[in-house]
């Protein structure tokens, strides 16, 4: 489907109203997108992703052009999938970014519905969290601790459980 | 005179500080830009006009120039020239900021938008005002200690907490300084900076951080730090934490739960339990679930409508003693749960009636009902209702000396009144409950029930099931016997009918079914309605000689016998043209009686029109559909699963068959001596052998990975869980070939990897069968099964032997299989009878059943309904060793299928046995025989050895089964004995009904 289409480029407008053009097959990756040519066709006007700055926007799209030749993703969620934070090399290069661009490439995937950027950002914070104490938690996410150290205690105890076996 | 300047680190924080921050408009003429960086004394702090400077002219940073400034009260000063038009200046005060101070500042149009540091804590950052006309009248600076001689340190820390770009006030840091907060301390900015675009504003920030030396610097960034991390949690939205949470471990995500209450309340998320609970490879009942949800979803709105009517708004002037939804596993102090469980000590009452009628849905369905009715969410409990309120109160009775509170966090209410299960709370519940696994810690129980002897089978119990709360035994004694594991009691009389030992049998207690179908050395076969015990149907000789065991699905029953034969009955009422008929194997080993037509020789018209016209009889139910000879020997087991059987031989073979047509389809040769219990999925063959092995073949191709060394004697009975998680048949098949190209990498490689065991073992290498994926270790490679057999991590096979034992078998980190605890049967026996522990070899005596110790039995009916469970009954190893050390098990009631003779018992813990060959860690000193770790049992066996001569056995394992909860046996023993591994836990019990085992 993406191959073949009359035209190859389309224009995306970026929530502070910068355009951008980008090859149709690239922007396809996005769900939302690759939906919206195909139920309004392409009328080869601007379109727009409110949702989504320039910034942001050009990130997605750097990521959506590498990986424009993957397969679509497999269906739903399988669970079997989840258990891996692997992330390929150009992926996790991609994503050493600011937190904030991080999420808001998060945000924006999910927006666009581009379910492997998706997941990427979800791992990547995953693997920030992952084996970290919860003061090393706060420290990465800049969160103050809310909890008294008493109810630190509670839940201490009540964590015991999962001790290692 | 305050702080000098040698300032250290720690007392850096009454740093006073005033930072100036210059901002020129104009560049530096390069004239003065050469007096500034020769000239100790500044003549002129410029200001220049020229906001579109590049930097590029003015490549260097100039110089660090400071002077004191006179009249100041100021012992130092620095003052930076940055490149394209700002200067940064510092002013340390060694003193409080005089007015005159001030004065001078003011009048240099320095706009000290904080506080004038009054206070010499106190610190200030100033700007200059860009109208400043330094020119006019430069500011005198003579020479003083410039930031280079100055600490370092001092200036670090002072930019650390002088830098105030933004509001961030809360970052951890703070934590750590005890400095406390100023809102004052932060700059205004003037408007003509926040007028710039962001580019120029990090321009501008930029050069301005260029100026600092690296030590202050670093601290900037360092205080930035924190700028540049922001909480995921606030950020994104729910179900998108959830996505993230879902590639985290149970482990990391509790941690993460300590992290704030936001992350608390995310992480509690029924859904990402759920999926951890099911990808441990554990199974839930799903429809109890569903049903439970659902009444108690009805229950509730019931309740929350009768008390609205009492009062209005809830939620407003909470009584004390209301008890609140478990807002999942969150909250309660011990307080509260103190007055719960005084509430509910004086409202106890009568059980509930059993209205759901689920009884074989819940290993602990009393206890469920007890347990949950209650839980009167958002109700106020309000005294007044007493009637209403005890009846449900009862089931809140709880243990008091539970760290938990007595309430149940088994659900959650959504704010619509319906009622959720509480997922978090039940994965803990079950891996606390494996944990009990582990450890070797369970309660023992026995049936009959120890005040009950005379309904205890005369003889040996060959064959037992349970399902729910029932269990059907067949012994010696040629009776059936079904009892009610909750009150240990047997349901009705014993069924008569066969005239020798009950060898086998399997039943179905749900409605549809309702049926115990038992074979005999009688070699019939009868089939008896559960419900009544009526007997049903019977198969009169239904072999040659005795039927050893039988299986049956909704549509056949199968049989195999001593003859060498199995059997294949129809269940149903079959007609030719049933998809259930069988079809004809053209070919050896199997045979049809006559009546049997091969449909398939007939044309569907002349088929029908036979049909119709009654020349082709359809099959009464359990009529033969075929024989299958194939064994060399004696068929001592069968399983049924799907359209497959397999059977086990005396002959050392494992045979699949086709159930449709009795065709063979593979034979698997693995064992050394005939085979005794067989157990299949569609992935792997496990068997126990007279070898004394447990072996697992690949179902696909009959390989053999995984061969357990560790009984005695011959392996009579097997299960096994391998918990296979969704998806794990990929994972499953990847691993195989993982293994396999492993192992040609290590032959290509020389390594001498290929060969039998026995040449292995000469060459000095032992070879681990149990499931060691080391080339070295492989015995066949081109499984679809990696070694061990795959499955989750906590895989569980459990065996008994006529060594009298029974085998716990885990899986090591490795993959292998390991004997986690080795239980004596006739341990669990003395100690659920009430009987002391056995004794030390030599001294063993064995009180038959009716010299047994009988406890006094809790009144049926009436009295302690309620679990009130003795305070040790969570023993740990610590009570485990006292409590071994004076011999008597203590009795509790906790358990409510198994109150009245319960015992506690813990494994001591002890070391690993690697099968094949033992290495065990110094045992702990076993104070009891009870405790007796794994090596004692050539002690053990040889204590039997009466003035060299051997007793004879007594407590051969013959069958056993276990659930997620509880292993139960039979033995040469009548008694049956059980292993709970809830033991007797409120919580894990309360959710044992909504588990199914691996």
């Amino acid at each position: 489907m993406s191959s073949g289409t009359p035209s190859s480029t389309i224009t995306l407008t970026s929530s502070d109203g910068v355009d951008v053009t980008v090859e149709r097959q690239v922007a396809e990756r996005s769900v939302l997108i690759k939906n919206m040519l195909e139920d309004l066709g392409d009328s080869g006007e601007a379109i727009p992703v409110p949702n989504v700055n320039e910034a942001v926007l050009k990130k997605v799209i750097e990521w959506c052009t590498h990986h424009k030749l993957d397969p679509p993703s497999a269906g739903d969620d399988d669970d079997s999938r989840r258990k891996t934070t692997d992330i390929d090399e150009w992926d996790q290069k991609f994503m050493q970014v600011d937190q904030e661009m991080l999420f808001e490439i998060i945000l924006a995937a999910n927006y666009l519905d581009i379910k492997a950027l998706l997941d990427v950002g979800c791992k990547t914070v995953a693997n920030m969290i992952k084996g970290k104490s919860p003061e090393e938690i706060r420290k990465t996410f800049n969160i103050q601790n809310d909890f008294t150290p008493e109810e630190e205690d509670q839940i201490r105890r009540e964590n015991e459980w999962a001790e290692d076996r | 005179m305050h702080a000098q300047f040698n300032l250290s680190v720690d007392d850096s924080v009454f740093l006073p500080t005033i930072n100036l921050v210059w901002l020129a408009q104009r560049p530096v003429p390069s004239v003065k830009r050469e007096a500034l960086s020769r000239s100790r004394e500044v003549t002129c702090a410029p200001a220049f006009a020229c906001p579109n400077a590049k930097a590029s002219r003015y490549p260097q940073t100039s110089k660090c120039v400071a002077a004191p400034i006179p009249g100041l009260g100021c012992a130092s000063s620095s003052l930076r020239i940055v490149e394209p038009r700002v200067f940064i200046g510092f002013l340390v005060f060694t003193e409080p900021c005089s007015a005159s101070s001030k004065t001078y500042l003011e009048e240099r149009s320095v706009s000290l938008s904080s506080s004038v540091p009054d206070d010499p804590r106190r610190r200030a950052v100033a700007l200059m005002d860009r109208n400043a006309d330094f020119e006019a009248d430069p500011p005198r600076l003579p020479r003083l200690p410039s930031p280079a001689d100055s600490p370092s340190a001092s200036l670090a820390a002072s930019f650390r907490l002088d830098e105030g770009y933004s509001d961030d006030t809360t970052g951890s840091q703070l934590d750590h300084d005890k400095l406390p907060h100023l809102p004052g301390d932060l700059v205004t900015l003037p408007d003509w900076i926040l007028a710039q675009t962001e580019g120029d504003r990090a321009e501008l920030a930029y050069n301005l951080l260029r100026t600092l030396r690296t030590s202050a610097l670093a601290a900037v960034v360092d205080r930035l730090n924190p700028l540049l991390h922001m909480d995921p949690v606030l950020k994104l939205p729910p179900e998108i934490t959830s996505e993230i949470f879902s590639y985290l471990d149970p482990r990391s995500l509790l941690t993460s739960s300590l992290v704030s209450r936001a992350w608390r309340s995310r992480i509690s998320d029924p859904r990402l339990w759920r999926d951890l609970f099911i990808r441990e490879g554990w199974r839930v009942d799903i429809d109890a679930i569903r049903k439970y949800e659902q009444e108690q979803s009805e229950q509730l709105s019931l309740q929350s409508r009768k008390s609205r009517s009492r009062q209005a708004d809830p939620d407003i002037g909470e009584p004390k003693l209301k008890k609140r939804v478990p807002q999942g596993w969150f909250e309660s102090r011990g307080a509260d749960s103190s007055i719960h469980a005084g509430e509910m000590d004086t409202t106890e009452s009568g059980n509930l009636p059993d209205k759901e009628g689920d009884h074989q849905m819940s290993d602990a369905s009393n206890d469920r009902k007890a347990s949950f009715a209650s839980q009167p969410p958002e109700s106020p409990t309000s005294h007044s209702r007493a009637a209403f309120e005890s009846a449900r109160a009862v089931v809140q009775a709880g243990p008091t000396a539970q760290p938990f509170p007595p309430k149940s966090s088994i659900y959650t209410r959504l704010p619509g009144g319906t009622v959720k299960i509480n997922w978090p709370h039940l994965y803990k519940q079950r891996r606390r409950l494996e944990e009990n696994w582990l450890k070797g810690q369970f309660t023992n129980f026995q049936l009959p029930h120890p005040a009950h002897p005379e309904e205890a089978h005369q003889e040996c119990v060959y064959t037992i099931q349970f399902s729910g709360k029932w269990l059907v035994s067949g012994s010696r004694d040629k009776t059936v016997r079904v009892w009610d594991l909750e009150t240990q009691r047997l349901l009705y009389r014993p069924l008569l009918g066969h005239l020798k030992s009950v060898l086998c049998l399997q039943f179905d207690p749900s409605p549809s079914e309702d049926v115990i179908i038992s074979g005999s050395s009688d070699k019939n076969v009868i089939v008896w309605q559960f419900s009544t015990g009526q007997k049903i149907h019977e198969i009169s000789s239904a072999h040659s000689d005795s039927v050893l065991n039988l299986r049956f699905d909704k549509r056949y029953l199968v049989t195999c016998s001593k003859d060498r034969l199995i059997k294949v009955w129809n269940r149903r009422e079959l007609t030719a043209t049933d998809k259930d008929y069988p079809s004809i194997h053209q070919g050896s080993g199997v045979t049809y009686p006559s009546y049997i037509i091969d449909t398939t020789e007939l044309p569907s018209p002349v088929l029908e029109a036979e049909l119709a016209r009654g020349h082709i009889k359809s099959l009464e139910p359990y009529s033969l559909l075929f024989t299958m000879d194939g064994h060399g020997a004696a068929v001592n087991a069968i399983q049924l699963n799907e359209d497959e059987i397999v059977s086990a031989s005396g002959d050392r073979l494992i045979k699949v068959w086709n159930i449709r047509n009795g065709a063979c389809l593979k034979t698997i040769i693995g064992h050394e001596k005939g085979i005794a219990c067989i157990q299949f999925d569609s992935r792997r063959v496990i068997s126990g052998s007279n070898d004394d092995t447990v072996r697992i073949f690949d179902h696909a191709c009959g390989a053999e990975v995984a061969c357990l060394h560790g009984h005695e004697n011959l392996v009579r009975t097997v299960q096994a869980g391998f918990g296979d998680p969704p998806g794990a048949e990929e994972t499953m098949r990847l691993e195989a070939l993982a293994v396999d190209s492993s192992f040609w990498r290590a032959k290509r490689a020389g390594e001498i990897v290929d060969q039998a065991p026995t040449s292995m073992r000469r060459s000095g290498y032992v070879q681990n069968t149990a499931g060691s994926r080391e080339p070295k270790d492989i015995r066949a490679i081109g499984a679809n099964i990696p070694p061990g057999g795959g499955g989750s991590a906590w895989g569980r096979i459990v065996s008994g032997s006529y060594d009298e034992t029974i085998i716990i078998w885990k899986k090591d980190r490795e993959g292998r299989w390991v004997v986690s605890h080795r239980l004596y049967q006739e341990d669990a026996a003395a100690i659920a009878s009430g009987e002391q522990a056995p004794i030390r070899p030599g001294t063993m005596h064995h009180p038959g059943p009716q010299q047994t110790e009988i406890p006094i039995p809790p009144p049926q009916g009436q009295g302690p309904q309620q679990p009130t469970p003795d305070p040790n009954v969570n023993v740990n190893h610590a009570d485990a060793a006292t409590g071994a050390g004076n011999a008597t098990a203590r009795p509790q009631q906790g358990n409510a299928w198994a109150q009245g003779m319960v015992r506690t018992n813990t494994l001591l813990p002890r070391g690993r046995l690697h099968a094949p060959n033992f290495r065990s860690a110094p045992a702990g000193h076993g104070p009891a025989a009870r405790l007796r770790a794994p090596q004692h049992y050539a002690r053990y066996m040889n204590h039997r050895m009466n003035n060299g001569q051997e007793e004879p056995p007594r407590f051969r394992v013959y069958k056993l089964q276990f659930d997620s909860r509880k292993i139960i046996s039979a033995s040469q023993d009548p008694r049956i004995v059980g292993w709970d591994f809830a033991c007797g836990d409120r919580e894990i019990i309360e959710a044992c009904q909504f588990f199914q085992g691996l």
